[in-house]
């Protein structure tokens, strides 16, 4: 395994909590020594940039070494519906190689291998949502946010595991299989993006592409170990994003660092005529703020006021996420941030209002899945019971429930009660945000109310699911930004399960938010979130 | 783990049961202040007629077998109930949101553009007769 897969501030960096397999950091940085001076240890994406262009290494060599870690981890997470044909990678990175050698210009991605969730179109790969409506269907384009990553240069590695269509929060509602968590084979990666983090966390690619419709990026950044971030609704065009909930969905980044999620992010960012919500705000470069460690003051974040919202820390919540949380929060005043505890009284309400909102809309979004113009098609003598059937045998049984609820809720009658209320209740939660980001420049809170749970322990019982999602669907319905890192872990597992803080900013704040979680990162001492490999070079 | 969480928003019993126990005493998430938000009643949560999981099925378009409708109409009415309580905000001078951001909206030109695909398009359709997308009779039987 070649070392800059490898970022070498994990590797001064040995794991405080469980049993320590410092055997396991020797695997990864065998092979090719790199001279350091010309690693960045912040960001994967600019260390590779920087390997590539002084020749260090090549795209070839960066992509095999990739290709190599992902077929031999597969088996065991499971985290791709499809991967890309091996020659046609290996064809990419060559050419991205012949570019360089004629000293010719190469995009700030090229060479970046990057996993897509399978909700987000994919021209020359098929794009299930994860679903059997959808088996082997190929679009006929590419979603703005891939063509923008292409355009940069980055190599598309394959599709990513997730929840059908994004309603889920573990992978076990995926048509196809159920996603391991890197840290613990017998948990959950979280939803709906489990295979985007799952993938990230286990290095089988560089950064991934989610979706966050309540919290699909986020709940499992923070159990994965690794960043995850939720755009403004609006900062990214959702042409080509499989609608789920469209008042609600973003398409999100995921990282094994803050640096290489901003710099995700601000490839595919901006405005796009193909979708009527994007946002005509102009991008700030989120990438020139990323400096290293040793370059920061003793207090970089002086006078920045930071709000821990009260209910997300309140009962129900783990005590050892809790615990994460308050030493974050100590963390961060270090650091020179004004704490408070802020209370947001509608909290609760979100968790209701957001399911109604997201069933019903989710109810007129699949609709389309008829059977007739692509996907699945049922036999039958008759157009009705042909759509029926199709829908009967495409769609899982999560699917089906929340259409039958959404059709409940928006039927004649019911929509005052239910839907009209839910964007009440919209209004109540966007205002109470704004309150408390006009008195804090940042809020924060736990990304889930624990780590990751086990494969099956939550399958049969809907509310129990539906309430992990409280730390997280709030922010989708007050459309803020939100980032997730990894600030901490509990017992269990081989060496403990990480736990994400998430940090809340302001409308197209993304800026803000980047910047605090980069030095909050860079400066946190005595944690290794890199899963555990034992000397077979799989996971414990 | 996380079903401790549960407690953050509800009191009444889940497991294994879809009728509310209503409790006198207000629910924990109501105990902080909000003082829109009113006591629940001790009656139905909700006043409407309860799902009709088949009917439902039916406005969906989806087939759903029997063994079906007995496995999802309890969890649907759990779901469905745990909905109910939105009605015991008091929301009367509220302005709904249709969605979060206030840009309004961004309209393009009304002008077609060339889509350069169309082999793909007529690939995915399951049953092509060209120049048709074929589809079975229709019966009308309303």
């Amino acid at each position: 395994m070649l070392s800059t897969i490898q970022p070498p501030r994990c590797l001064s960096r040995i794991a405080v909590r469980g049993r320590t397999k410092s055997r396991s950091l020797h695997i990864l940085s065998s092979a090719q020594s790199v001279t350091s001076a010309s690693l960045i240890d912040h960001s994967q994406i600019l260390s590779i940039r920087d390997s590539l262009l002084s020749r260090h290494l090549s795209a070839v060599q960066l992509t095999h070494s990739y290709l190599d870690r992902l077929k031999q981890t597969e088996p065991q997470i499971k985290s791709f519906l499809h991967v890309s044909d091996p020659d046609k990678v290996l064809k990419q990175a060559h050419e991205i190689d012949e570019k360089i050698k004629r000293n010719e210009e190469v995009g700030p991605l090229a060479g970046v291998l990057v996993a897509v969730k399978d909700n987000i179109c994919t021209a020359d790969m098929p794009s299930t949502g994860g679903s059997r409506i959808l088996e082997g269907y190929r679009p006929p384009f590419d979603a703005t946010a891939v063509k923008r990553l292409k355009n940069l240069g980055a190599i598309v590695v394959g599709k990513t595991n997730l929840d059908e269509f994004g309603m889920g929060s573990t992978t076990e509602a995926s048509a196809f299989k159920v996603t391991a968590n890197p840290w613990d084979l017998s948990r959950v990666p979280g939803g709906s993006s489990g295979g985007s983090a799952a993938a990230v966390s286990a290095r089988q690619c560089v950064v991934s592409l989610g979706s966050d419709t309540g919290g699909s990026v986020r709940q499992p950044a923070s159990f994965c170990g690794v960043v995850g971030l939720k755009p403004t609704y609006g900062r990214v065009s959702r042409f080509g994003l499989m609608a789920y909930a469209s008042s609600l969905d973003v398409i999100g980044c995921l990282g094994s660092s803050v640096a290489d999620t901003g710099i995700l992010l601000h490839a595919i960012s901006g405005h796009d005529t193909l979708d009527a919500t994007s946002s005509k705000r102009e991008v700030p470069d989120f990438t020139s703020q990323f400096t290293s460690a040793s370059s920061l003051e003793s207090r970089p974040l002086e006078g920045l006021r930071v709000g821990l919202i009260r209910e997300t820390v309140d009962g129900g919540v783990d005590s050892g996420v809790k615990s994460a949380i308050q030493s974050a929060a100590a963390h961060l005043e270090q650091l020179g941030c004004i704490l408070k505890e802020v209370s947001l009284p509608s909290f609760s309400l979100g968790l209701p209002a957001y399911y109604i909102l997201a069933s019903s809309e989710s109810s007129s979004n699949l609709s389309r899945y008829d059977g007739v113009r692509y996907g699945s098609q049922a036999s039958s003598d008759e157009l009705n019971s042909l759509y029926k059937e199709s829908r009967a045998k495409g769609f899982g049984p999560e699917v089906k429930m929340r259409i039958l609820m959404g059709t409940y809720a928006l039927s004649a009658g019911y929509y005052d009660a239910y839907y009209k209320r839910a964007q009440q209740v919209r209004t109540i939660i966007r205002k109470s945000f704004k309150a408390a980001l006009d008195e804090n420049d940042i809020l924060i809170s736990p990304a889930a109310p624990s780590a990751a749970y086990k494969i099956g322990e939550k399958k049969n019982d809907p509310l129990a699911m539906y309430a992990g999602d409280i730390m997280t669907v709030n922010v989708n319905m007050a459309g803020l930004p939100a980032l997730v890192l990894p600030c901490g872990f509990v017992e269990g597992g081989a060496v403990g399960l990480p736990v994400g803080l998430q940090i809340i900013g302001a409308a197209f704040d993304e800026e803000k938010l980047l910047k605090v979680g980069h030095i909050f990162e860079q400066t946190l001492q005595g944690y290794n979130f890199v899963p555990p490999l034992d000397a077979d070079g799989v996971f414990a | 783990m996380g079903s401790r969480a549960l407690l953050m928003f509800s009191n009444f019993k889940l497991k294994g049961s879809f009728s509310f126990a209503s409790s006198p005493s207000k629910p924990f998430f109501l105990i902080n202040n909000n003082p829109k938000i009113r006591d629940f009643s001790t009656k139905t949560r909700s006043s409407l007629q309860p799902p009709d999981v088949p009917r439902l099925a039916e406005t969906a378009r989806i087939s759903l077998a029997t063994n079906e409708v007995e496995e999802f109409a309890p969890k649907i009415r759990q779901v469905i109930d745990w909905f109910g309580q939105l009605q015991a905000v008091d929301l009367d001078s509220v302005e709904p949101a249709i969605r979060a951001d206030s840009e309004g909206d961004q309209l393009r030109e009304d002008v077609p553009e060339r889509f350069d695909n169309k082999e793909a398009l007529i690939a995915s359709v399951p049953s092509y007769e060209e120049p048709y997308i074929k589809v079975p009779k229709v019966l009308n039987k309303e």
